[in-house]
């Protein structure tokens, strides 16, 4: 399998001063990079495929895997790994993760993440925002009009590692 | 007494052009997806308070390539079964490119299908060059073997016309299918199949739930009218009876009955006058309605040397002419 291949993870990372342009949309102000000394947090980023097995017996079963081959339609998991390698706790942790283009927020996500649909001005659940359709009118914002997910933990004490994720549909 | 009868090659009624109406039998409409060799790519991005302050960070991005999906359809355009006789015959079709990158596809078209009444000859594939939904001559291209088409981009549909012969010789009514069949260039298979690396925007090519292969039927079905001739005659004596004496009066009546499906062109029935007799001048009529002696601009004349002549032209199958005159015995 080609799936190693597929897999491409640039390894650029963590100091403020070199955040790669792609997550800069996100509403938090940004501080000027200060001689700080390296986060004791550190976020890692991966991506998974959803694959769905049917057995013999008819039952469905799925499990993630390396996204190997994928094509419009396919479900993957972008997850985000977070890690306080620090001696203090730190608050107010805030993830944001603007959507790539080319997904859509599957329609199983948790209905309570909080999401915006205009590009990060505005947050709630999905089920609190609007969006304007083509005809100009205002109607009741749906997964595929999200823009951003973001989490929000109030704490994180050292040595503690968590999870986040969304699912998404490639477009 | 001979009677003769001149037609062209018979023709179907119903040539008009095929209705563009596409029949989508299949349901997976993932033409709109994002095009093969899109990047996705992922960053995080956190902010948080420490002990130095407010700090942001950003995870790794991780980046996953789409692959070109290959799915094709290919639905008949012809609303009913064409309507033909011996001659060509142009069936079409609508190809569309179901996958999400660029694609051309192979086309092959098999005359022989099982339960066919007869099997026409295909003489060439050609594409709508100038997208009117009707085939021209020396305008739309005719494919060269391996007939394939251009590449399609994602979504992107293609009129095909299928350019055949039927032979002479069949039954009203019989009928033939021809079968198309697209296949994607880049190969087909069942669903999952992975060309490694063939994909558009350099990842790689995996067959969809159409198999990367489509395949449509075009129905004919012969429109064959043809014509019976019956001749009848009456006789009148001068006495009354119905003797052939001298001066008796034959009436000949003969009946046209074109039956069948579709027409039939320029439909002409002549007939001699017999030996011993002698035309009745100002008699020829048609369906009650005379008709002058001379070859004139109506549709008969009439004379001793040339014998009766009427033109019926074109006559529409399920219909009827007689044709009558009055010849004198000598």
């Amino acid at each position: 399998m080609k799936i190693i291949v597929k897999a491409m993870v640039s390894l650029a990372v963590f100091a403020a001063a070199s955040t790669p342009v792609a997550a800069q949309e996100a509403a938090a102000p940004r501080e000027e990079p200060k001689a700080a000394p390296a986060s004791p947090v550190t976020l890692s980023g991966e991506v998974k495929a959803v694959r769905t097995m049917v057995d013999a017996d008819g039952t469905e079963t799925t499990e993630l895997v390396e996204p190997g081959v994928i094509v419009p339609g396919d479900r993957l998991i972008f997850g985000t790994n977070y890690a306080n390698n620090g001696a203090e706790a730190v608050t107010d942790f805030v993830v944001t993760n603007p959507l790539p283009d080319a997904v859509r927020l599957a329609p199983d996500a948790d209905p309570a993440l909080v999401v915006s649909v205009d590009a990060g001005k505005t947050w709630g659940t999905l089920g609190e925002l609007t969006a304007t359709g083509d005809d100009g009118a205002t109607r009741p914002a749906t997964h595929g009009d999200v823009t951003h997910v973001r989490w929000t933990l109030e704490r994180i004490a050292p040595g503690e590692t968590g999870r986040l994720e969304y699912p998404a549909i490639i477009r | 007494m001979d009677t003769k009868l001149a037609l062209h090659p018979i023709r179907a009624g119903s040539l008009s052009a095929p209705i563009a109406l596409a029949v989508f039998l299949s349901s997976p409409a993932l033409a709109e997806g994002v095009d093969a060799g899109t990047l996705i790519e992922n960053t995080a991005q956190a902010t948080y308070e420490d002990a130095s302050g407010s700090r942001t960070i950003s995870s790794n991005t991780v980046t996953v390539r789409v692959d070109e999906l290959l799915d094709v359809t290919l639905s008949p355009l012809d609303t009913s079964a064409l309507e033909v006789g011996p001659g060509d015959a142009v069936l079409t079709f609508e190809l569309t490119n179901k996958g999400n990158g660029p694609e051309s596809f192979e086309l092959v078209a098999n005359p022989a299908v099982a339960g066919n009444d007869f099997d026409v000859t295909i003489d060439a594939l050609a594409v709508d060059s100038n997208g009117n939904g009707t085939y021209d001559p020396g305008v739309d291209e005719i494919l060269a073997a391996p007939e394939t088409t251009r590449e399609l981009a994602a979504g992107e549909a293609l009129t095909i016309f299928v350019l055949s012969t039927v032979p002479d010789g069949i039954a009203d009514g019989s009928e033939t299918d021809v079968e198309l069949t697209a296949n994607a260039a880049t190969g087909t298979g069942a669903a999952g199949t992975v060309f490694a690396g063939e994909g558009d925007g350099g990842g790689d090519a995996i067959v969809g739930t159409t198999g990367a292969s489509a395949l449509a039927l075009g129905q004919l079905q012969a429109g064959i009218a043809s014509v019976d001739l019956t001749k009848a005659v009456s006789l009148a004596d001068p006495f009354g009876g119905s003797s052939a004496v001298p001066g008796s009066i034959a009436s000949f009546t003969i009946t046209a009955d074109v039956s069948g499906s579709g027409s039939v062109e320029d439909l002409v029935v002549s007939d001699a006058i017999p030996d011993g007799t002698t035309y009745a001048a100002g008699t020829l009529a048609l369906d009650g309605a005379k008709l002058s002696d001379p070859s004139d601009a109506d549709a008969g004349s009439a004379s001793d040397a040339d014998g009766v002549r009427v033109d019926l032209g074109d006559v529409a199958a399920g219909t009827s002419h007689a044709i009558t005159f009055d010849v004198i015995v000598n």
